[in-house]
């Protein structure tokens, strides 16, 4: 951002007759009190509160509705907080996040001029500073401190769509550099020009794009190749070609964008992504002495710029040393705090260091291959615990395992030292790499947990014969395990397996659903909460064991009893809801319960860390607002019911 | 100046006060609340004696489509003709200086009533500051304007009753817990420690613009509605008339 500073003075229009208007200090400094506006000098503020309104939304308002209300201003809540949903294709509502004082909503609907995006109502009474949309695409326009904000709120939509293209996308290597939004320009980054007549069919467009493995094809006037006049992106081939039947036979200029958006080819990066956010196009054209030279994409930029999850995936892949990995990963939580700051979500941020965790994962692995040369025998690594469910947030202990395939008796010792040997360095790496060692050493170095098939499968069989009998708690981890590298089919079958055996003997269903049943519900007595009475952590709230462990529970005994083979509380939930009829209204409050703690547990973790302590999983009531802490309350009230369901399906065992 | 003003008091009610009492007349209290726009005010006093003490200052905010809108805001100090009391308005978060340089009543009053033209009024126990505002109007003008005000101190209490069902609330005016701050509190409303007329005046806007949507929710919706509910409160709880 440096140097890109403007002056903001003039910014602001003044009111129309209000010469003597005077903005009472108090509302000065509730809009100094918040993101982003606290970017703007005093004389901005100022002028900025001249132009507010404040209005009243009892509870239960209906503010936005979902692709049909105009953003007419936005939202700065002073008391008060919404919750925005949205309607799924089967009706239901999922709800997306809770807003509270100071938050704003509906910036990103007028940056880039659409519709509300999300239904927006208020939980409670609720008071709001409404900023009108023209002051404030002013001010995203001229300010960049401000725009800067909602670029990066853009940039992490985009990078969240990158994702799902993560693993199909072969990765190239590419020379390490970190190049900023502020200091790159658009010929730079521009890619070389694809281009084809307007006549040309549509069918050989698509072939032509296929061949070169591009995005977007540019299209030209078929007497002048220089003269662009249009641009087709894959987006039109499924919104124009497939989703209304074309023919394929077609000209190209028949369902091309026109005319073709240019920038220059020395404006700024920054710039460029800015025209991108307000004009929501993301294929421009780079343009160098009044001809068109290359194309540059939203996603180009992003991927570039330092900081992004798809870069960070990048460098990772292309490491081909151990050292290079364990400075890489110490990005990870400066990336989620980068993420969160703009509001991700608990399960946006738990899928990404996923896909990084098993990134470095796989690195370490290949890299242990090129050393001790392959595995003699197929193999799958194996995460347990919170990490085997998907739901680890910040880097949490180690709870890994190898199930190798049954070798050939003279092959057993040769094996054995191998998978040994394997499993001691890549734990050791991974540590390296900031994952700590699990306390209770479940990890591939410990021959107890790396094992053969049929070992294994021994294993679950004893498990779940003699659950009830002596710790089933300590086992369940391992019913959550979930398969990160090498030969999948193996983890299915041994997945198989247990659900036939569970099937057989529900006798552990019986046990472990009493031990749920035993919790008790984090309701009440102290402060709204059940806190620690005990120990260091006297009067906090453990919300994993307390809040989370419930759920958790929960799902994977039914998911024990219903042979549901995923490992994930949410989905688990989902399959339950689904298979056992599960009341919607029920199914939902145990979803938006279980969120809303995932999400506290990152804010508070992330806090923990920028202060330089270790993240934990207590909180302290004072921590949480008056709305989170009534959320929470209302989502254990939940734990009652599932409780009672979880009774009857005892009963019915 | 002097002998011009002389005379046009002297032939009856400045034209400002006759065209506004005219425009009232035929006033519509059948409307909407939602309708109106309103002028929420509150002023600053020397103290409660009507015969000695004076306002200091004046500080409003308009209220239209029932949203405060921060850019019609007035605020202004004014010089007390009693020289006493400049010296004692410490406790009134006003210096000394403040008041010596403000302008007098007859430079603000005209000012004030500009801004609040055909507007309702608004005040939080407003018959004290329409009491103050009268006798100015009618020692510089010779009348009073007509302009209809509310108290949201009343409609506190009638929100407390129908939507609350507190039937305690004109005791309760004696304990000081309709006290802005209080009240204030007591809602949830944004609160904030008032630094001068014109913040108190928007603290009371935000209760007015609470209190009119919920009680929108108990079936009051007009002004003539709203004044009902004042007589009959007033009526039960035999405190002094008018909302």
């Amino acid at each position: 951002m440096a140097g890109k500073d403007r002056k903001q003075a003039p910014v602001i229009p003044s009111v129309n007759g209000s010469e003597n208007a005077v903005a009472p200090e108090v509302a000065v400094a509730f809009l100094k009190s918040t993101m982003p506006f606290k970017e703007l000098d005093d004389q901005a503020l100022r002028d900025l509160a001249l132009h507010c309104k404040i209005d009243f939304f009892p509870k239960g308002t209906r503010l936005l509705t979902y692709n049909e209300s105009d953003i007419t201003h936005l939202y700065l809540i002073q008391r008060g907080g919404v919750r925005a949903f949205i309607t799924d294709d089967d009706g239901d509502i999922v709800l997306k996040d809770y807003r509270g004082v100071g938050s704003n909503i509906g910036a990103l609907g007028i940056i880039r001029g659409t519709k509300a995006n999300l239904n927006i109502e208020t939980v409670e009474d609720t008071f709001c500073y409404l900023i009108p949309r023209d002051i404030f695409k002013e001010l995203v326009r001229s300010v960049s401190a401000i725009s800067h904000y909602y670029l990066k709120n853009f940039s992490d939509n985009v990078v969240a769509t990158a994702y799902t293209e993560l693993r199909k996308n072969k990765l190239t290597r590419r020379p390490t550099e970190e190049l900023l939004l502020f200091n790159t320009k658009a010929g730079e980054l521009s890619k070389p020009l694809f281009s084809v007549s307007a006549t040309t069919s549509i069918q050989e467009s698509g072939m032509i794009m296929a061949r070169q493995g591009i995005g977007s094809l540019l299209v030209y006037v078929d007497e002048d190749p220089g003269s662009m006049i249009g641009i087709i992106t894959d987006t039109d081939f499924r919104s124009k070609v497939i989703a209304e039947g074309r023919d394929i036979r077609g000209p190209v200029s028949s369902i091309m964008s026109s005319p073709l958006k240019t920038v220059p080819a020395d404006m700024l990066c920054f710039d460029v992504l800015l025209k991108m956010m307000t004009t929501s196009i993301h294929h421009l054209g780079v343009e160098q002495s009044g001809r068109v030279t290359g194309v540059i994409t939203s996603h180009d930029i992003m991927v570039q710029q330092g900081n992004s999850p798809y870069y960070l995936f990048k460098e990772i892949s292309a490491q081909s040393e151990f050292e290079g990995l364990y400075l890489l990963s110490k990005k990870i939580s400066g990336l989620v705090r980068n993420i969160l700051k703009e509001g991700a979500k608990a399960g946006d941020i738990s899928r990404m260091i996923t896909l990084i965790n098993e990134r470095i994962l796989a690195r370490i692995l290949v890299l242990l291959h090129d050393q001790l040369g392959p595995a003699p025998v197929r193999y799958s690594w194996l995460m347990f615990g919170s990490e085997g469910r998907n739901e680890q947030t910040f880097k949490t202990d180690q709870d890994n395992g190898i199930i190798y395939r049954d070798p050939e008796p003279r092959q057993q010792k040769e094996v054995e030292n191998y998978f040994r040997m394997f499993g001691e360095q890549a734990t050791y790496h991974l540590l390296k790499c900031g994952y700590p060692s699990c306390k209770d050493n479940v990890m591939a170095s410990n021959p107890l947990w790396c094992r053969s098939m049929s070992s294994w499968k021994e294993q679950f069989s004893h498990w779940i014969g003699e659950a009830g009998r002596h710790d089933q708690l300590g086992a369940s981890i391992f019913f959550d395990f979930r398969h990160a590298y090498g030969t999948e089919q193996l983890a299915v079958d041994l997945r198989d397996h247990i659900i036939t055996c569970c099937r057989q003997k529900n006798t552990i269903i019986e046990n472990l659903g009493r031990n749920f049943l035993s919790l008790r519900a984090p309701l009440s007595f102290f402060q709204q909460f059940v806190v620690e009475q005990n120990g260091d952590h006297k009067d906090w709230l453990d919300i994993k064991m307390r809040g989370l462990a419930p759920f958790v529970d929960f799902a994977r005994i039914l998911s024990l009893k219903y042979g549901i083979r995923q490992t994930n509380t949410l989905i688990r939930l989902k399959r339950l809801s689904a298979r056992m009829k599960l009341d919607k209204s029920f199914y939902l409050e145990m979803v938006d319960a279980y969120e809303l703690q995932l999400q506290l547990r990152v804010i508070h973790q992330l806090s923990q860390i920028e202060q330089g302590k270790e993240p934990d999983d207590f909180i302290y009531p004072e921590e949480l607002s008056d709305l989170e802490k009534r959320m929470l309350k209302d989502g254990f009230s939940v734990i009652g019911r599932m409780q009672n369901l979880m009774a009857k399906e005892i009963a019915e065992a | 100046m002097g002998i011009l003003n002389t005379i046009s008091r002297l032939r009856g009610r400045d034209r400002l006060i006759v065209s506004n009492n005219r425009s009232f007349a035929r006033f519509d209290y059948r409307k909407q609340l939602t309708d109106y726009t309103y002028v929420v005010f509150d002023t600053e006093l020397t103290g409660l004696n009507r015969k000695k003490d004076e306002i200091i200052a004046i500080g409003a905010v308009r209220i239209r489509d029932l949203q405060i809108d921060l850019g019609e805001t007035f605020h202004y100090y004014v010089k007390p003709q009693n020289r006493d009391h400049t010296r004692a308005t410490l406790i009134h978060r006003i210096t000394p200086q403040q008041l010596e340089e403000a302008p007098p009543l007859e430079t603000v009053l005209p000012l004030f009533l500009k801004f609040i033209e055909e507007d309702l009024l608004v005040g939080h126990y407003v018959p004290i500051d329409t009491g103050f505002l009268d006798r100015a109007t009618r020692k510089l003008y010779n009348g009073t304007i007509a302009n209809p005000s509310l108290d949201t101190m009343r409609m506190a209490q009638i929100y407390k009753r129908m939507v609350l069902g507190d039937y305690h609330g004109s005791q309760q005016v004696a304990d000081g817990r309709y006290n802005l701050q209080r009240l204030s509190t007591e809602l949830n409303l944004p609160y904030f420690e008032a630094h001068d007329a014109l913040e108190d005046a928007l603290q009371t806007a935000y209760l007015f613009i609470f209190l009119v949507k919920k009680l929108h929710s108990v079936g009051i919706r007009t002004i003539r509605e709203l004044f009902a509910a004042g007589k009959e409160l007033a009526h039960t709880a035999r405190t002094p008339d008018g909302v």
